[in-house]
């Protein structure tokens, strides 16, 4: 069994923070949802994740989007880039980046469930056959960056960053339950120390439909982890659905197994 | 009831060409010593690319090896992954048919689609297709064997009439299986009359409605191939010691590696939204489940005073004797064992283990009769008679049911 190789004290340097744990959960209502996966090359397996969690085999990306209707944090669009493991023998994601469009969504985002989330500019777009993402940032050190094309001048002068752009295409309609969801790890500073915050959400979708997608950028610095290269996309589906975020009920160690290492708090 | 020993040919990191030899050639010895102690069945599994969990992927090639080092156990080739990508179906056929006669007509062949994303992306193949095509080989596979002049024109594959040969030894052909990891994949053996290979222990209770469901609708079957193969077998692991607490002691951590291996294995529905995997098809999930002490049996199983899981061939000789026998009486007609993962039990303790099953479990499910045959079957070689036509002197048991 292999585990994650990357410092946690390097992992912890841009983690949120949570002062409390949450007891409420948080319902997200008419979300488009667009979900995709990618397989990473085999540099990035371990080395990306914290000793506490384990890849598979082979390494793959899943990236997440909502563009959210309504939302105790009012409409905002998200968008989640993480690393498909194991905790245990559960299957989880690691979330190495995340961004969001409003400042109270940023908020919450980090200081409830740990996503260690930037404000960024996402556009989630539905057309007929088509479905496109793209992200993009305020550069917040100087600009030259990879990334594709696409960097822009903000409204205050300053670049914009693209960190992520993706079209799909030819939507193909499949059952709502044929989507399988998988919850993330998120490291956060707690109230327990540094910990891995389990977040699993719960879906109700109404319609998803499997589309062949293309990855035009990728700017994996900007998302937190310079080693992420999505070279092959396995799926990506979009979806409407509600959403809701529990409560986080279990944390573990990142530099433990969890079977040493999962603690519950609630 | 049937024993069989089963291989995933799983090896421990640091993976070196060290390592792998061993894992085989420790395998191939375990198959001569079961063949010795009277094992029924030898299976292999085809994975590909899953590394630590199986290191398999020319099952084919490691039985013609246990085919050439023993006499009497049968060998079974399973699962071949019933997908184009990986495997043509004139190819299975061919490969097999010269499997059955190289050992003498002890051919078993199973079937499968794979269930993970590593296999199945690896080879570049749709997994909305698998399930398709797995039927269809399964169809065509038999006719090969039997047709002098097979064409196919079918939803997956096609060929224009040709005869496939060689001809399996046996006749009219080997029995054919299905490996059941999801529910419900019982139910499509029933149908198409083949044997249900369980690779995925189920508990007692669960084990008993699908057997039940399977024997009910095979007995009205539309068999696939020349005859009904309504067998049940199951996955399971083996540690046999004298004393039960040295038996948890070594064999758990095992079945606890194993299923942890099996979970971390990239599963197709994971990685790709589809009709055609509802399940994950995680084979580890239900044996991790009672591979600990503490998700253990409820207190009429046989397990529960000696604080072991629930139905799992791990103990001693009394308990592993009664644990069988509750499988028998779920319907349960051959079992399966797992005898190491990732070689964490040392070769000598497994050959051990083997030995004590061998002596003091296996004679109490063999009638005097079968008892007797057994040490007296002879070698199954082809009477060449005056016309040259070879005649098979004495089919092996359980061959073309």
């Amino acid at each position: 069994m292999i585990s994650g190789t990357a410092s946690v004290d390097e992992l912890a340097a841009g983690a949120p923070e949570i002062a409390a744990f949450g007891t409420e959960s948080v319902r997200l209502c008419g979300v488009t949802g667009l979900s995709l996966v990618a397989e990473l090359r085999r540099p990035a397996r371990e080395a990306v994740l914290p000793p506490g969690l384990h890849p598979i085999v082979p390494p793959a990306m899943s990236l997440l989007a909502w563009d959210v209707s309504e939302s105790p944090w009012g409409a905002f669009s998200a968008a989640f880039v993480r690393v498909v493991c194991r905790s245990g023998a559960r299957a989880r994601t690691f979330c190495v980046g995340a961004a969001a469009s409003t400042h109270d969504a940023v908020a919450g985002l980090r200081s409830q469930f740990g996503f260690p989330t930037r404000q960024a500019e996402i556009s989630l777009r539905r057309h007929y056959d088509e479905v496109d993402l793209r992200v993009s940032a305020e550069d917040d050190d100087g600009g030259s960056h990879g990334g594709g094309e696409g960097g822009s001048a903000g409204s205050n002068g300053r670049s914009n960053r693209l960190m992520l752009a993706l079209s799909a295409l030819d939507p193909d309609p499949l059952s709502v339950g044929d989507l399988q969801h998988v919850g993330s790890m998120n490291l956060a500073h707690t109230p327990l120390g540094l910990r891995l915050v389990q977040v699993e959400t719960h879906h109700e979708p109404s319609r998803v439909e499997r589309l062949a997608a293309r990855i035009d950028a990728f700017d994996a610095a900007a998302w937190g982890q310079p080693l992420l290269d999505p070279y092959w996309v396995v799926s990506c589906s979009v979806s409407l659905e509600d959403i809701e975020i529990p409560a986080s009920r279990f944390v573990c160690d990142p530099a433990l197994p969890a079977a040493e290492g999962t603690e519950r708090v609630q | 009831m049937k024993f069989g020993i089963f291989y995933e040919l799983s090896v421990p990191r640091p993976f070196s060409r060290a390592n792998e030899w061993l894992t085989y050639h420790n395998a191939l010895e375990q198959c001569r010593v079961a063949d010795e102690l009277g094992f029924d069945h030898v299976w292999a599994v085809e994975h590909h690319f899953l590394e630590e969990y199986s290191h398999c992927p020319a099952p084919e090639v490691f039985l013609t090896a246990v085919a050439a080092q023993t006499r009497r156990i049968r060998v079974g080739h399973g699962a071949v992954v019933c997908v184009p990508e990986m495997n043509n179906p004139i190819r299975v056929a061919e490969r097999a048919a010269a499997l059955d006669i190289i050992s003498n007509g002890r051919l078993e062949l199973g079937t499968a689609r794979s269930s993970t994303w590593t296999e199945l992306g690896g080879f570049c193949a749709d997994p909305d297709d698998t399930k398709k095509t797995w039927d269809e080989f399964c169809r065509v596979i038999p006719q090969m064997w039997t047709d002098d002049d097979f064409g196919w024109e079918g939803a997956r594959f096609e060929m224009p009439a040709r005869n496939v040969i060689p001809k399996p030894f046996q006749e009219p052909h080997p029995p054919m299986w299905v490996t059941v990891t999801t529910p419900g994949t019982e139910l499509d053996a029933a149908e198409r009359g083949l044997g249900c290979l369980g690779v995925s222990a189920a508990p007692f209770a669960e084990q008993e409605r699908r057997t039940k469901e399977y024997y009910r609708r095979v007995a009205n079957c539309d068999p696939v191939g020349s005859f009904v193969n309504d067998q049940v077998h199951t996955l399971n692991f083996l540690y046999c010691h004298e004393d039960y607490r040295q038996a948890a002691a070594l064999g758990l951590p095992m079945v606890g590696a194993f299923s942890m291996s099996n979970a971390h294995l990239y599963f197709t529905r994971e990685a790709y939204p589809t009709r055609a995997y509802q399940t994950l098809g995680n084979a580890g999930a239900a044996l991790r489940s009672r591979g600990t002490p503490n998700g253990s049996a409820p207190a009429d199983d046989p397990s529960a005073a000696k604080g072991l899981p629930e139905g799992v061939g791990i103990g001693d000789p009394d308990h592993l004797v009664r644990t069988i026998r509750k499988w028998e009486d779920v319907g349960v007609t051959g079992i399966n064992f797992l005898l190491n993962a990732m070689e964490m039990i040392p070769q000598e303790q497994v050959l051990d283990s083997l030995r004590l099953f061998a002596t003091e479990v296996i004679p109490q499910f063999r009638t005097p009769d079968e008892r007797a045959a057994r040490v007296q079957a002879p070698t199954t070689v082809p009477d060449v008679g005056a016309s040259g036509t070879p005649v098979p002197s004495t089919m092996p048991a359980g061959a073309g049911r």
